[in-house]
């Protein structure tokens, strides 16, 4: 059979189906392939929705937890896996189910396979079926990369296997101490497992300041069996009692025993496994295709958007990268300029942060002021019983506009926006400062950093410094 | 085997919808690459427009009379095909993309790791300069370079400035030699460019054509029905833009009409970029006002067909009219005006001058109260050194000069022309009368050299010779101010005790009201009218 498209995007996560949408709305006949048979991609169905799912699950119960020592006492929360799985799923469902009628009401074909290109206008899926286009969107996505010659055994998972829950382990390994295997840590730990963490290089998440780390480790160090950084994952050798881990590090023992393992080790971009070079677009090492500021590939009509072209690997990069290329497709003179992509760790606490972080500004020799509100003075936080998290905020000492934030407590993720936009808005911090917060609100906080560059704020006391 | 492959207009430049003015093949012609195919003509010149290959053509699709843009498909030609042959890479451009050419073939193994294809490296944008000198060529044909590596220095009359890669790679073929002229958008060389995870590939680059083998003809056929695919954005100051104070959606409206926000002044407050500062900045590029002040579309005065009132006479205005005309128009429009009138008394002066008058005539020298006045302006602009300098061109910082050079209009048959004595500070009254007669002839005999007529620092305009009480003079703009004289009458002057006839001069100072405020301006008449009231001191240094 074949079929025939303007548009034909590879690929149904939040990039694949945010370009066909878009490209339909723009009045392009499109055809959406998945390699699965439910759409969505690793984000709705292995990835960011379910985690989140469970996470809150976590957090249910370390707030109940909590609560112990202020007077509200529950009894030992009972796990059931198998239920708490399926509600996972639940939520999974219903956002999947929306999408295909999302897809329906926009008559975006949705054909399933593996597809490859033959040509620079023609893909083959693995069914045997091949599709000619005019015009094609690659947004295959990456996968999760495991360690070499680890033993073929179940009780090595990657990211997808440890949504499964299935079952729940005593001890638990997590090997990679990044934004994936943190918050795996963190459900698990949740969920009375006890979890060890261990990491390559000297500190958790790299890349991001250690100042935020500061917070998360002091929450999370006395949950966890252990942490180990700077910590080599020499081996790994299935044994009866367990998977068998033997580790180099100066801190970390020699050998570990964990009836679970989990690789989190990073993703690995899917752009060399679709036969590209077939179409003429170059593709680059380990999967990544280089576009251009209109997500094209070397091969005009051929565009790529999402995990398989540089930069960070996140749903929402992808999804808007997916709207310029669905634009250009369709005609419209569209660019990726985006100033800033936020980061996430919806760990607890989260950890986020968007725009120029320290440690950028210091590589980067830019010229940089610092505010930071610590949230014990935030009578939110206080209340919530979680003041250990701190708001900061960085200026340009020449324009004296927010150049970049991060924050570390609950709800980071989702008061990070806040910077984000004034970022792009080029805010100064008058701009934030005199927007007025609710009270009381976390959101304040992001208020007093800027006040506090301004010289106003009155819920510190700050020393004089301009 | 054959393959078939459209032809299509290459780069023009600045030019759009260009005539066909000859078709130089027909259907069945065997061509070879770089013959010319058709002629358009610009209103520049004619060009050929090249073969792309060797091959034969299948149909020219245009006609004489014809318009053609850039990447426009002319006709199609067929290529000579081999399994075994490797046709020489030739460079097809590319700007709407998928009009070319070959089927791509598997690359040898390993190559493809390393090349991001063939690219050419051209000149970016340089502002203003056009035709500029290649001084040095740093690269040579198989060199390897990296991004941001020099590959040849320019030299234009302000500065030299090296051109960087912008992809690492490979140099095929270096394309300019010292000596050459080059400007924006000119190649200077091809390279096999490497490909880096985080590199972007520009958009619109001249592209390779891979060596094509054995490829599947229907493939071809296929791809040059594809539609074009969106329009592609012009190269601008990317880095400019990112910093740029504008909100994501005047950045998008920015990229949709191709403006480059590094360089669009914002309205906002805090200089933030507006929708209208970005429409704004594309009407005036539009208009061909870019740059122009604000104030630059003004109304108009109404035009009238006069003949309608009765008989008229065209008469064209003379060169100097329709020179100065616009000059005038600048200043009276561009600097704020402000004329200050005084009264100066000139009774000693005038006896005096009457006195020597005689003896100097037999010296040649005519030496009339302008000179006198010349004398008296010298020393008020020593005195007050602001009034002798300028504005400067960003308005930011003031000129202040250590020469006094007097203009002063002179009133000719072609017009209006104002003739300089230089270093007017270092001559005596005399000096200034005969070099003033001098001048003033030459003007009327229309024999002004160009250097005659430059380097005024202040200006004087009198029309006391025919009349007037006062008037308001149009400065001589880069100056900022300039001195008008009108006819001087006999006043009666109260002394204190009782009412005395003068003889009082009408001085009329129009000056730029940014640059000398009406304070300042008061004193320097005050203080021009104090020296011509001492014509001893006048009179100093002068031999007579």
């Amino acid at each position: 059979m074949t079929h025939e498209a303007q548009l034909v995007v590879i690929g149904s996560g939040p990039g694949g189906y945010t370009a066909a949408f878009r490209a339909a709305d723009l009045g392009l006949d499109v055809i959406l392939v998945e390699r699965y048979e439910v759409i969505g991609g690793v984000c709705l169905n292995v990835g960011c929705i379910p985690s989140k799912a469970l996470l809150h699950a976590a957090k249910v119960i370390d707030d109940a937890e909590a609560m112990a020592d202020h007077g509200v006492t529950f009894g030992k929360p009972k796990i059931d896996a198998p239920k708490l799985r399926d509600w996972k799923n639940e939520v999974v469902g219903k956002l999947t189910g929306g999408l295909k009628l999302l897809a329906k009401q926009r008559k975006v074909r949705v054909v399933h396979g593996v597809a490859k290109f033959e040509s620079d206008n023609t893909l083959i899926l693995d069914n045997g079926e091949t599709i000619r286009f005019e015009k094609c969107i690659i947004a295959a996505g990456s996968q999760a990369m495991m360690l070499p010659n680890l033993p073929d055994d179940p009780r090595i998972i990657d990211s997808t296997g440890a949504l499964e829950l299935d079952p729940l382990p005593r001890r638990l390994l997590v090997v990679g101490g990044g934004i994936i295997g943190l918050e795996m840590a963190c459900i698990y730990s949740a969920l009375g497992v006890e979890v060890s963490v261990v990491e390559l290089t000297d500190s958790l998440m790299p890349g991001t300041d250690k100042d935020l780390l500061r917070p998360f480790l002091k929450v999370v160090k006395p949950r966890y069996e252990s942490i180990m950084t700077g910590t080599k994952v020499t081996g790994m050798r299935a044994t009866v009692p367990g998977i068998e881990v033997s580790f180099e590090g100066k801190d970390a023992p020699k050998i570990g025993v964990y009836d679970r393992v989990l690789v989190a080790v990073g993703r690995r971009a899917n752009g060399d496994q679709l036969d590209a070079e077939k179409a003429g677009v170059d593709v680059g090492e380990r999967g990544v295709i280089s576009v251009d500021k209109q997500m094209r590939t070397n091969v005009p009509h051929i565009f790529a958007i999402g995990d398989l072209v540089p930069g960070p690997m996140l749903a929402h990069k992808a999804s808007h990268e997916a709207k310029v290329a669905a634009e250009v497709a369709a005609g419209e003179k569209s660019a990726f300029d985006a100033r800033t992509i936020p980061s996430v760790a919806y760990t607890d606490p989260e950890i986020a942060w968007v725009g120029v972080t320290e440690t950028e500004a210091k590589a980067q020799g830019i010229e940089y002021d610092k505010t930071q509100i610590p949230w014990a003075a935030s009578g939110r936080a206080v209340s919530l019983g979680r003041s250990e998290g701190f708001t900061k905020l960085l200026w340009d000492k020449q324009t004296e506009r927010v150049i970049g934030g991060a924050i570390v407590g609950p709800n980071a993720g989702d008061l990070i926006a806040e910077i984000g936009l004034a970022i792009e808005m080029g805010a100064d911090a008058a701009d934030i400062g005199m927007t007025i917060h609710s009270h009381p609100t976390l959101s304040e906080t992001v208020a007093f950093a800027a006040e506090a560059y301004d010289g106003t704020l009155t819920d510190l006391y700050m020393p004089k410094k301009r | 085997m054959t393959q078939s492959i459209d032809i299509i207009v290459p780069d023009l430049g600045e030019f759009e919808n260009v005539e066909v003015i000859e078709i130089l093949v027909s259907a069945g012609d065997m061509v070879e690459r770089e013959a010319g195919l058709i002629t358009l003509e610009t209103d520049k010149a004619a060009m050929d427009v090249p073969s792309p290959e060797n091959g034969v053509i299948e149909a020219i699709s245009v006609a004489v009379g014809d318009s053609v843009s850039t990447g426009d498909v002319i006709g199609k030609m067929s290529l000579e095909v081999s399994d075994t042959v490797v046709i020489a890479p030739a460079l097809l451009h590319e700007p709407s993309g998928d009009t070319t050419v070959l089927a791509t073939p598997a690359k040898p193994a390993g190559e493809s790791q390393k090349t991001g294809g063939v690219q050419t490296l051209v000149v970016p944008d340089l502002g203003d300069f056009d035709d500029v000198e290649v001084i040095e060529v740093h690269i040579s044909n198989g060199d390897e370079v990296d991004v941001e590596d020099s590959l040849v220095t320019l030299e234009t009359d302000k500065a030299a400035m090296d051109v960087p890669a912008i992809v690492g790679g490979r140099i095929e073929s270096v394309l300019v030699r010292v000596g050459d002229k080059v400007s924006e958008g000119s190649s200077l060389a091809i390279i096999a460019a490497r490909v880096e995870a985080t590199q972007t590939i520009a958009v619109a680059v001249e592209k390779k054509a891979e060596p094509a083998p054995a490829a599947a003809p229907a493939v071809v056929a296929a791809k040059a029905q594809a539609p074009p695919t969106g329009a592609g954005l012009p190269p601008i100051n990317e880095a400019g833009f990112a910093s740029a104070h504008a909100s994501p959606s005047v950045r998008k409206l920015a990229r949709e009409l191709g403006v480059d926000l590094s360089q669009v002044k914002g309205s906002g407050a805090k200089k933030r970029i507006l929708h209208n500062d970005v429409k704004a900045f594309v009407k005036a590029i539009l208009t061909g006002k870019a740059g122009a002040p604000a104030g630059a579309a003004l109304p108009k005065t109404p035009s009238i067909d006069f003949a309608k009132f009765g008989d008229i006479e065209i008469q064209p205005l003379t060169r100097i009219q329709k020179i100065s005309g616009p000059r005038l128009q600048a200043s009276w429009i561009n600097l704020p005006h402000v004329t200050q009138h005084d009264l100066a008394d000139t009774t000693e002066l005038e006896a005096k001058r009457q006195e020597l008058k005689g003896p100097a005539r037999e010296r040649g020298i005519s030496l009339t109260p302008l000179a006198f006045i010349l004398k008296a302006c010298v020393a008020a602009l020593q005195e007050f050194p602001k009034v002798n300098s300028s504005l400067s061109d960003d308005g930011k910082n003031l000129v202040f000069k250590k020469y006094i050079h007097l203009g002063f209009a002179a009133d000719t048959e072609q017009g209006l022309m104002v003739p300089v004595i230089r270093n007017a500070d270092q001559k005596s009254v005399y000096e200034l009368a005969q070099e003033l007669g001098e001048l003033s002839l030459a003007a009327r005999e229309g024999k002004l050299k160009a250097d005659q007529l430059q380097g005024a620092s202040f200006t004087i305009s009198s029309l006391g010779g025919i009349g007037g009480t006062a008037f308001t003079p149009i400065i001589n703009a880069p100056e900022v101010a300039i001195l008008g004289v009108s006819r001087s009458s006999m006043q009666l002057v109260w002394n204190g005790s009782e009412f005395e006839p003068r003889l009082m001069l009408p001085l009329s100072l129009s000056y730029d009201h940014r640059v000398i405020d009406g304070a300042a301006a008061v004193r320097f008449t005050t203080f021009l009218g104090q020296v011509l009231g001492n014509v001893d001191g006048l009179l100093e240094g002068s031999d007579a």
